[in-house]
């Protein structure tokens, strides 16, 4: 375990290597799109339109959406360093592949936890979000929400394993339909025509969608937690499977 | 006669790139599909975001769906034109710097200027959003039952060139650290550009004063489609004038042009120090 720690140890350094300045332009993005997103959800709910959401829980989702992004859908770096050959210096190390991805994608989300995430949880009450979890189980929700991340994740890499040098695309793709599917921008229940009540059930609706339906109370936890369960149990499985047979697949260049 | 040598060289070499580009749709077409495919899903499930959001509460801030859908087009065409004139990092500039590859432009033939403008075009390829953009605003300008004369068609073109203005001299003008910085700022363009895409899709009607003006000022978010598309829909807001984005994209072209320079100084004095003489890339 200690390997894996340090693992993810020198991926946190890594991330502040040319000094937390280098930071300052995401961190300053990142507030600068989350307030205008609370202040467009609040003219949005002011319209009093009944959607099964208070405007304060609306507020909260978002605000807990944006400081836990990285976790809400997990991305590693697997895909991108296929293309330019990091993936390949994994296997010269004493430890699992696997294993140092999800490591090294862990202790890259500390910095922007400690630089962004954690001021702007003292931030929260000036703008008038409440950041009370409804339900304690948030907590086995997010576990199951970035467990069942890291196998999507590695499924797309395995997709760019055997498209070769499409990865970039993949990735654009992959971003752009989880985005709109996992409902970390817009709640699935919000989407109109009914389309919510069809997409809950998808894959993607597990990630970021399903721990945060709970921490805000909108969603009944045992249903949620449930159907993150099943597709964990379908979805590991699968992506171990195809890993292991992608692996003789990978080619490398570039560097 | 000097200007109209210059443009019609400027024509030939955009002849020549969108030569390339559809050498590459026809010789590589499943990746060329694939690349026009994903640009288009990443912009339609950016736009079609706020416009769900439109859909299911009837409007947004006081702006109804056909509004928002505009809205939605005007950033479309914008994002298009971004595409199609920019395949080649040209506007993503950062990284040609961060990257030491400003040395592969020294090398050629033709001014900076001439390359950076032209060496990014790609209409086969890049053009998806352009004509799907073209497509909602039709729509939406059907179902606002516009009426559309010479000089409103003038003020949309003009609109879409100051937008363009403003996304590439920002751009510009934050990559001028990959002059000074080159690993830690490789990515800092795509941070300025795509960091803020979702942003720029904001409908800010409705929002505090504050953070409207925020927004037009300090982070020119509400410039790359709130602002013109309501002065095109003649609402200008906030009792701006509607020539603001104009104005606004002159002076950061000027500002963007004087830092710019400075950094190119440093950097033909200072050399890169990713360059190395079997590539780039340290």
């Amino acid at each position: 375990m200690s390997k894996y720690m340090k693992t993810a140890r020198m991926s946190y350094l890594e991330k502040t290597n040319g000094g937390i300045i280098y930071l300052l332009p995401d961190i300053m993005i990142k507030i600068f799109t989350l307030i205008p997103l609370i202040y467009l959800w609040r003219v949005v709910m002011s319209s009093g339109a009944q959607v099964g959401m208070s405007m304060s829980q609306m507020l909260t989702y978002t605000y807990i959406s944006a400081l836990l992004s990285d976790m809400m859908v997990v991305k590693t770096a697997a895909s991108g360093w296929l293309s330019e050959g990091v993936l390949m210096k994994l296997y010269g190390r004493p430890i699992s592949v696997l294993g140092q991805l999800i490591a090294q994608t862990m202790g890259a989300w500390f910095p922007m936890l400690l630089l962004f995430s954690l001021p702007m949880v003292f931030v929260a009450p000036l703008i008038g979000v409440n950041l009370m979890p409804a339900s304690p189980w948030f907590l086995p929700s997010l576990l199951l929400c970035i467990s069942l991340g890291f196998a999507i994740d590695i499924l797309f890499a395995c997709l760019s394993i055997k498209l070769r040098n499409m990865s970039w695309l993949i990735s654009r793709i992959r971003a752009a339909i989880v985005s709109l599917l996992s409902g970390t921008i817009i709640p699935i229940s919000l989407l109109p025509y009914g389309i919510g009540v069809i997409m809950k059930y998808q894959p993607f609706a597990c990630l970021g969608g399903s721990p945060l339906s709970i921490y805000v109370g909108s969603a009944d936890p045992e249903n949620v937690i449930l159907l993150q369960l099943i597709w964990n149990m379908i979805l590991w499985p699968v992506a171990l499977l195809v890993f292991k047979k992608s692996q003789e697949g990978i080619v490398s260049y570039g560097g | 006669m000097e200007v109209k040598a210059k443009i019609k060289r400027i024509l030939k070499l955009l002849a020549i790139s969108a030569k390339m580009d559809l050498v590459w749709l026809l010789r590589d077409t499943k990746y060329a599909l694939t690349g026009i495919a994903s640009d288009m899903i990443s912009n339609l499930s950016t736009v079609s975001a706020v416009y769900l959001i439109a859909l299911r509460f009837n409007g947004i801030g006081g702006l109804n769906t056909d509004e928002i859908l505009f809205m939605m087009s005007y950033s479309t065409i914008t994002t298009g034109l971004f595409i199609m004139f920019g395949s080649g990092n040209n506007i993503h500039i950062s990284r040609i710097i961060g990257r030491g590859q400003l040395e592969h432009l020294f090398m050629q033939p033709l001014s900076l200027k001439m390359q950076l403008f032209t060496n990014g075009f790609c209409p086969f390829t890049g053009g998806g959003n352009f004509l799907v953009g073209c497509i909602m605003l039709i729509i939406s300008v059907r179902r606002l039952s516009l009426s559309i004369t010479l000089g409103w068609l003038l003020s949309l073109i003009i609109y879409i060139l100051a937008t363009m203005t403003i996304i590439v001299a920002r751009s510009y003008l934050v990559s001028t650290a990959a002059f000074y910085a080159p690993v830690a700022a490789e990515e800092i363009s795509m941070t300025a550009i795509d960091g803020t895409w979702l942003l720029s899709t904001f409908p800010l009607s409705g929002m505090p004063a504050f953070l409207q003006v925020s927004l037009l000022t300090i982070l020119p978010e509400g410039l790359m489609a709130w602002f013109p598309s309501l002065c095109l829909l003649g609402k200008t807001p906030l009792h701006f004038s509607k020539y603001y984005p104009l104005a606004f994209a002159l002076i950061l072209s000027l500002i963007t042009s004087y830092i710019f320079r400075k950094g190119m100084n440093y950097y033909v004095k200072k050399g890169s120090n990713r360059y190395v003489p079997y590539g780039f890339r340290r």
